[in-house]
């Protein structure tokens, strides 16, 4: 197990490294640089901007240097905890960011909860209960938030809450708590503002989940162990609970890998449409204007969370699983 | 605007450029100008009204009465716009921004200048008390006593001092020295301090793009908050306080830092004391900027309210995409930026849910959508044809901007080229209509004139080399509706033996794709100020810029004074070159106007760019609570400065009935 683990850790580093050359690869691969992007914004708006001090800036940012000296000084600064320099905000990353990834990680962590605590009851019984009319009922739920895109979910909710509630759906807490500090009341505004979000972004994770957890148990309903079990008059319930429902759950949680990346990708678009205080909206600009140590940065926190959520499924399967526990061997 | 202006000699040109420029020829003498200043400037109150929303600070002794907060003459609004009223204080007004950077708007919508446009594009002394100009190159300015930063600190010449000495002539905060607009021919101005209240800028030669500088949208800033820059300035502040607030911001030396925190234009620093309606007081980025009044503007009504009217405008920030939807819902007090003319019929349907109302304002564009030949493309062939007059004159011929406009903007806008809007002075109608008619017949004469009547077996005209004329015009996504107007362009080029291909590009690709000269023609918007008058420099007729994509190359000939680019070898852009430094030399505004004249005639006659339809409508979404905003207006960058020349600091909000926003909130 212990082996299972350090490996496990190592094999993250090698990731994160070539997560960071393709992150910073791709965000330099648009032609152009933050300059350009800023130089064509200014001459949009009818300015002129004087060559001699557009050439000045990008000696001053550092911008003129080959790529891989930029790469070398963002990794090592990264490395440190520095985030390096927004050029479009004018002030380092860190300060940028501000509250912006613990809320991220709040939206996040609060959309997989609420894609388990709702996939895994109806998964169940969609699964036990194939073919019936509720089975059917949730089929066709599940086939909807799976087919509806996210955001266009969102776009409808904040018509439907206006229109018929009167209410405004957007931002993740009532407007005087933006900036201000952290305190129980913050909380609780949070707290009642999270659910729209996280319904939004969890129906489609939700939906699949559902669907996966139904097929698993299907294939294992019909396995001779469960036969017998049923043969040797074990309750329902409990013949369920203890067999086929363990072996199903072992893709339900290795799917937290894969759910992460989903969640937080599909949570860009829809913070974008609901005005999150969350990462996605801030990164999506910074792409844009081609800031790039601030979408570099987001990226890697983005990779980090990502990979640290795989290396905690990879641990709950080997607690689920010995087969995984032990390695190849107990295949042999 | 109470002290109006004094009149220097009759040499002088510049009066006519301030206030008036339509009603006084050069000739007038002193004594009527001031005449005729008297009725239309009001009287300065004789006493002063508190906004309740600051009496408590007061009554605390937190900050001065209102009668101390005034310059000795304050600004006094004018009033007498039909429909305009004197209105109450207080309030808040919210907006819809998409991005951080937006806090710029505010000194956008708030244009407090040192001189400033009015509603009739005429340039008057805002924050100046008084401007005197002499032989067009020595401008004196006189402040208003008393007038104080939005921190109370004295606004003074020391202000205008310490940015022409510590900060445009500083080499680590300004290594490219002053501003170009501050150089003329290379030479900088002389800056004379006369005293505590009284600058003067000289130069040798007339200096005409001075004041529309300091008047423009985002203006030229010759002042700085020195009292509280000094503090970040190596030559005043204490090396080792210094180092460590270097230290503290992540910024690499003091001139990044100083730079940082110095930006009056971009607006993003909450502690810069400024001297606009509204003074920011969120510190990026936020997802919600709240700008509170400015205890000390300098500006009041006529009964001797302290403008602005309303208390505080909150600044919400959200995509640029939703923004109409959001509009729509009555989200938002005052609205154009983001809405554009096809969420019109959206925006009005949900009038009455949102209780506003949707009012159409003139685009101050030269035309909306405009087709730009570049003259310095490579190609040898296509260069050869676009400079051919008559070719640009055919492509125009036969472009149905009758279709264009009916199809697309329900025959809102008005057909025509690229030039000046109806509502200049400079403004003739043969200017619009020269080339503009649909005449499929005249134009296949003219390509057939050309030589172009080989034809391949789609019906599309030869090149001399054999290759069939197909033009690609590349977009970027500037224009709404590019895509559908093109198509329709499509269909009756197909008539003259001319296919179009559309190819959409990034931003950047599509520039540097022009500026190579890679690019046969592009698509942007038409000429930037529609409504110039003969006094604003007429820089976009000729090749002055870079970024003017019909002839990039001699654009930075210009530009860079001849160290890259190529030289002007066409006779008409070299005629238009000439032209503008005649401009810039001439006297008087009948010369001007004469010399805007000809450049115009020459642009519409050499059909440089293809324009297609102006004035098309932009939606302005404005509470019903909101008064003061002009029913009809043009929307116009610059000069226009948007809402700015409608002066927002008189916008008020009637206590009448609630927004949709605030009903929300409750």
């Amino acid at each position: 197990m212990f082996g299972y683990v350090v490996h496990r850790l190592f094999i993250m580093i090698p990731t994160l490294f070539v997560i960071s050359v393709l992150t910073f690869l791709i965000i330099q691969a648009p032609p152009g640089d933050y300059l350009s992007t800023y130089i064509a914004e200014l001459q949009s708006q009818g300015e002129a901007v004087d060559p001699a001090k557009i050439a000045y800036l990008r000696q001053q940012y550092g911008l003129d240097r080959p790529f891989h000296e930029q790469y070398i000084r963002w990794i090592a600064a990264l490395l440190q905890g520095d985030m390096g320099y927004s050029f479009e905000h004018g002030m380092p990353v860190n300060q940028v960011v501000g509250d912006r990834l613990l809320l991220t990680v709040i939206v996040s962590a609060a959309t997989i909860l609420f894609i388990w605590v709702v996939s895994f009851p109806i998964g169940i019984y969609s699964a036990t209960h194939q073919y019936s009319l509720g089975d059917y009922g949730l089929t066709f739920l599940g086939y909807l938030g799976l087919a509806t895109p996210n955001f266009l979910l969102a776009l409808v909710l904040l018509y439907f809450a206006n229109v018929y509630f009167g209410i405004s759906i957007g931002g993740l807490m009532d407007p005087v708590y933006i900036d201000a500090p952290w305190s129980w009341a913050k909380i609780r505004s949070v707290l009642e503002h999270l659910w729209i979000p996280v319904i939004v972004i969890g129906t489609s994770g939700t939906a699949g989940m559902i669907r996966r957890l139904r097929a698993n148990l299907l294939d294992e309903l019909q396995k001779q162990y469960v036969v017998t079990g049923r043969a040797k008059g074990l309750p329902p319930g409990r013949l369920l609970i203890k067999y086929p429902l363990r072996m199903a759950l072992n893709p339900f949680v290795a799917d937290i890998g894969a759910l992460l990346p989903e969640v937080v990708s599909g949570a860009v678009i829809v913070s974008v449409v609901l005005s999150l205080p969350t990462t996605g909206p801030m990164l999506l600009d910074a792409l844009r204007s081609q800031d790039m140590y601030l979408a570099g940065s987001f990226l890697m926190f983005l990779a980090l969370l990502t990979v640290v959520g795989l290396f905690l499924s990879d641990l709950a399967l080997a607690a689920l699983d010995p087969r995984i526990r032990l390695g190849g061997t107990a295949a042999r | 605007m109470t002290g109006g202006l004094r009149r220097p000699g009759v040499a002088s040109w510049a009066v006519g450029l301030l206030i008036f420029g339509l009603l006084v020829s050069s000739s007038v003498p002193g004594p009527v100008l001031a005449q005729m200043v008297a009725p239309v400037a009001p009287a300065v109150p004789t006493r002063y009204i508190e906004p309740p929303v600051l009496a408590e600070r007061v009554a605390k002794g937190e900050l001065p009465p209102v009668e101390e907060r005034l310059p000795k003459t304050p600004a006094v609004a004018r009033m007498d716009q039909p429909g305009m009223t004197p209105g109450r204080h207080g309030g808040t007004l919210t907006m819809l921004m998409a991005s951080t950077r937006d806090t710029r708007q505010m000194v956008v919508y708030g244009y407090a200048r040192l001189v400033g446009y009015d509603r009739d594009f005429h340039l008057v002394p805002d924050i100046l008390e008084d401007v005197e100009v002499k032989e067009g190159r020595i401008f004196t300015f006189r402040l208003r006593p008393g007038h104080r930063w939005s921190d109370g600190a004295p606004f003074t010449t020391e202000d205008f001092r310490y940015y022409w000495e510590d900060v445009a002539n500083n080499e680590a905060l300004s290594p490219t020295g002053p501003p170009k607009v501050m150089m003329v021919d290379g030479e900088p101005p002389k800056v004379e301090i006369l005293d505590e209240t009284t600058i003067r800028y000289s130069w040798s030669k007339p200096n005409a793009d001075f004041l529309p500088a300091l008047a423009g949208a985002l203006p030229l800033y010759i002042y700085r908050p020195s009292h509280y820059l000094k503090q970040f300035h190596a030559d005043y502040a204490d090396p080792e306080t210094l180092a460590a607030k270097v230290a503290e911001s992540g910024q690499r030396n003091w001139a990044a830092l100083h730079n940082r925190l110095d930006n009056l234009d971009k607006n993003d620093n909450p502690d810069l004391p400024t001297l606009q309606p509204w003074k920011l007081t969120t510190k990026p980025p936020s997802q919600r900027f709240v700008f509170a009044r400015n205890p000390y503007y300098h500006r009041v009504d006529p009964q001797g309210r302290q403008l602005p009217y309303i208390d505080r405008v909150v600044f919400h920030i959200a995509d640029s995409g939703i923004i109409p939807a959001k509009t729509g819902a009555g989200e938002s007090d005052l609205q154009a930026r983001y809405l554009r003319f096809d969420n019109y019929t959206f925006l009005k349907e949900g009038e009455e849910r949102g209780n506003y109302t949707v009012r159409l304002w003139r685009s101050g564009t030269g035309s909306e959508f405009t087709l730009y030949p570049n003259l310095n493309v490579e190609d040898r062939q296509w260069r050869a044809l676009l400079r051919d007059v008559r070719f640009r004159r055919a492509l125009s011929l036969a472009i149905n901007r009758r279709e264009i406009n009916q199809v697309i903007f329900y025959g809102l806008a008005t057909e025509g080229g690229n030039t000046v809007l109806e509502e200049s002075p400079l403004y003739r109608r043969e200017y619009r209509t020269a080339w503009a008619a649909f005449d499929l017949d005249q134009a296949n004469a003219l390509l057939d004139e050309i030589g172009l009547t080989e034809r391949d077996d789609d019906g599309i005209r030869l090149m001399p080399d054999g290759r069939p004329l197909d033009i690609i015009v590349e977009t970027a996504g500037q224009v709404p509706a590019e895509a559908d107007i093109l198509e329709l362009i499509r269909d009756s080029w197909q008539e003259i033996g001319i296919r179009l291909y559309t190819k959409p590009l990034q931003r950047e690709v599509f520039r540097n794709r022009i500026f190579a000269g890679e690019t046969v023609m592009s698509v942007w918007s038409g000429l930037e100020n529609g409504l110039p008058t003969p006094d604003m420099v007429p820089w976009e007729l000729a090749p002055t810029r870079q970024e003017q994509l019909q002839w990039p190359q001699w654009g930075q000939y210009v530009e860079t004074g001849g160290a890259a680019g190529e030289p002007i070898d066409m006779p008409g852009p070299r005629r238009l070159k000439r032209l503008l430094e005649d401009w810039r030399g001439a006297e008087g505004r009948t010369e001007r106007a004469a010399i805007w004249d000809r450049m115009l005639r020459i642009n519409a006659e050499q059909v440089f760019t293809i324009g297609t339809v102006a004035g098309v409508p932009q939606p302005v979404v404005v509470s019903n609570r909101l008064r003061n905003l002009p029913e009809e207006a043009v929307w116009a960058w610059d000069p226009g400065a948007h809402f700015g020349v409608y002066r927002a600091d008189t916008f008020w909000l009637s206590e009448a009935d609630a927004t949709a926003a605030e009903a929300a909130a409750r």
